[in-house]
């Protein structure tokens, strides 16, 4: 048996938000006097509200020096779960018990104020997070050489160049010495050689006995730092245990046999004055495309009020959710009127360029003025395949594409040729 | 190893206030860290920088004594400069209203740092407090100053409870933040308290005895107990009362003040720690 001490021990946890929708536009007599009745009973109520459950009985017990990864799409309650343990936001259900000292890295940088100079910001950014001032003056000559701003750590920090900032700010961090971290992808900071470094500073924190919570859409950070994994998907654990496995099985939730997506439930946000309320595939059986096809698929959004100007914006991420390229429709700006439903038909026409692996595409709706306005999300609406061969079967070319060393983009072709030769 | 010796968190919905106070204490140094925060960026990038605290009351002061004495015509309290006892107003004064409005805007102001770390909410607007009470003693030094200018223009000799000032401004201080944060709360759900709390400064301002006396001028009314249920009118007098000699302790509107601040504490810090459990999802 595992004799560690128990450091987080969570018991059945939840947190429910309220959702609000405008009211459902009846199609019959009977529901349109239904709903007139409503509005007389509760004449200050607009909205129809819904609970939704981001995390929905989640339980887990953490011993001391294990690095636990967290994992899971985007909506699965991975962001909420931080905030409950960081105690940012009180679960509305089941209890927490940990044990020791905790420090969350949601953010580097928290409270950072341009006007005060780089020292006087590390003794606020310290104090916000928890460290006291022996401590910090302690650790101050570690701080500033890990951060490499040398002499400038008492320039006001609004002339530090982002890099310097963030380096700063990820080496205040760095330095606290808790018994409990938990860390949200702050290592996506800085330049590589700068990653590199707060990537062997959080295997040093590891190494030391440290109990660490990592959450990150990075799998290759995950292997490379954790010990177990837990899989979140809809607010539930779907696994708990070895890291191979539990990335496997992260993978293999995207889902690629689907071709209508119902997403009138998925998470508000954005203005919300249109939103996205379906995707259907068209012209297949499921989302796996041929490398040289054209991905065409249906999108339907609906006008809560009317909106001038709309463009939709598709991305692609990898599934390590890397952004591989967003692009709006070049197409004619839409108007939207207010209570209409539209279908957009939608074809990304040079997939050739996709490398073959498994996507997430996205689909944002938008203002096209200076406001930039954006009316809808659905950050994950369906993922699909892109397969390695063509309509008769011959394989791509180059051979063995690999995404993790050629990338995602198979640009067509660069052209060289000798122009000088001594 | 040492398992049963580390500190232990408990987190449930509706958590105990007991651990919080635990917390508020482990993480005190933080109140001096904001108010530091506070004073060093408010003067930093200006001119004159410190000089400020010291310009703007004195503007203030001129503009009210024009008003109120010259155009209005109001009388001061007994043969008191009018000049001074303008400024002994505006000094609880400008405290009130500021810790005021920063205990209100706490949980909107400083969403983008509560939103990522934890810490005991009410340490942010206490330190916002700490660094007006400092503006305040820079005030109250310009008081002296021009105190001794007065004594040679006009013989004017302060009150020997001046030494009781300082009590006055913490319990003005305390008054004006707990009343503040009482209001927070409402602040989160309903925006509008945002944007109508400057005009209910600049109209208190004229209801309360800022820049004029209240005995002088309608001591004899009948509806003066009704005035004097605005909280901030007994603070002030008896702020103006340990500075004026020849005033006499309004203590109907003291007491009421004090009712008010009994009132406001338990209310403030209950409505305030309801809120930031979970202000988070709603901001």
């Amino acid at each position: 048996m595992d004799n560690r001490p128990v450091m987080i021990d969570l018991q059945n946890v939840k947190k429910k938000y309220v959702i609000r929708h405008n009211f459902e536009k009846p199609a019959t007599f009977s529901g349109k006097l239904k709903l007139l009745a409503k509005k007389i009973a509760h004449p200050t109520k607009k909205y129809d509200t819904e609970d939704f459950y981001a995390l929905n009985g989640v339980s887990f017990q953490v011993r001391k020096g294990e690095k636990v990864g967290i994992i899971g799409k985007n909506g699965a309650g991975k962001s909420t779960l931080l905030k409950i343990l960081s105690r940012i936001t009180e679960p509305s259900d089941g209890r927490i018990e940990m044990l020791g000292k905790l420090s969350a890295m949601l953010e580097v940088g928290t409270g950072f104020n341009g006007e005060l100079t780089g020292r006087e910001n590390v003794y606020l950014n310290g104090a916000i997070l928890g460290m006291t001032k022996e401590e910090i003056d302690a650790k101050m000559d570690a701080i500033i050489e890990f951060s490499e701003v040398g002499r400038f750590i008492d320039t006001p920090v609004k002339r530090y160049s982002s890099g310097m900032f963030v380096r700063l700010a990820f080496a205040v961090a760095s330095n606290l010495e808790p018994d409990i971290l938990i860390v949200d992808e702050v290592l996506a900071v800085g330049d590589t050689k700068f990653q590199r470094k707060c990537i062997d500073k959080m295997m040093n924190i590891a190494d030391s006995g440290k109990t660490i919570l990592y959450v990150s859409h990075q799998m290759q950070t995950i292997q490379q730092l954790c010990d177990r994994v837990i899989v979140l998907k809809e607010g539930k654990v779907v696994y708990d245990g070895d890291v191979e496995k539990g990335i496997e099985i992260y993978t293999e939730t995207v889902d690629v046999d689907k071709t209508n997506f119902d997403l009138t439930d998925h998470k508000p946000r954005g203005s919300q004055l249109a939103v996205i309320e379906n995707i259907e595939i068209l012209d297949k059986e499921n989302c796996a495309w041929f490398y040289n096809e054209p991905i065409r698929f249906k999108v339907r959004i609906r006008a809560n009020e009317t909106c001038e100007k709309v463009k939709i914006l598709f991305y692609v991420r990898d599934l390590n959710v890397y952004n591989v390229f967003s692009k709006s429709e070049s197409g004619e700006i839409a108007v939207l009127k207010r209570d209409k439903t539209y279908e957009f038909e939608c074809c990304i026409g040079n997939s050739n360029i996709l490398a073959p692996d498994k996507y997430i595409a996205g689909v944002e709706i938008w203002k096209n003025d200076e406001s930039g306005l954006i009316h809808d999300i659905v950050p994950e609406a369906f993922s699909f395949e892109i397969l390695g061969e063509d309509e008769e079967n011959n394989t791509v070319k180059p051979l063995n594409w690999d995404t993790c060393y050629h990338g995602h983009i198979m640009l067509p072709n660069i052209e060289t040729k000798i122009v000088c030769e001594r | 190893m040492k398992g049963d010796m580390m500190q232990k968190t408990v987190i449930e919905p509706n958590g105990h206030n007991m651990q919080y106070w635990k917390d508020l204490w482990r993480y005190r140094e933080l109140a001096f860290n904001f108010a530091k925060r506070d004073v060093t960026v408010r003067y930093k990038q200006t001119v004159i920088g410190f000089g400020w605290a010291v310009i703007s009351p004195i503007i203030n002061m001129l503009l009210m004594t024009f008003i109120f004495g010259g155009v209005a015509g109001l009388s001061s309290e007994g043969d008191t400069p009018y000049y001074i006892m303008v400024y002994a107003g505006l000094i609880p004064w400008a405290l009130l209203s500021k810790s005021l409005q920063s205990g209100a805007g706490t949980f909107i102001n400083n969403a983008g740092i509560m939103n990522k770390v934890y810490f005991p909410r009410i340490l942010s607007p206490l330190g916002s407090m700490l660094a007006f009470l400092i503006d305040t003693a820079i005030s109250f030094g310009v008081m002296f100053v021009l105190m001794i200018i007065f004594y040679f223009l006009e013989g004017f000799v302060p009150s020997i409870r001046i030494l009781l000032c300082p009590l006055v401004l913490v319990w003005v201080a305390v008054l004006g933040l707990f009343a503040g944060l009482f209001l927070s709360s409402f602040n989160v759900k309903w925006r509008d308290l945002n944007q109508m709390l400057p005009f209910i400064i600049s109209i208190g301002q004229y209801v309360s005895p800022v820049a004029y006396s209240v005995s002088e001028n309608f001591g004899d009314k009948w509806w003066l107990p009704l005035y004097c249920i605005n909280p901030a009118v007994g603070v002030l007098e008896t702020f103006k009362w340990c500075i004026i000699d020849s005033m006499e302790f309004n203590s109907l509107a003291f007491f009421i003040s004090l009712g008010w601040t009994a009132v406001f504490i338990p209310l403030g810090i209950k409505l305030f720690r309801k809120t930031e459990r979970t202000f988070v999802d709603i901001v």
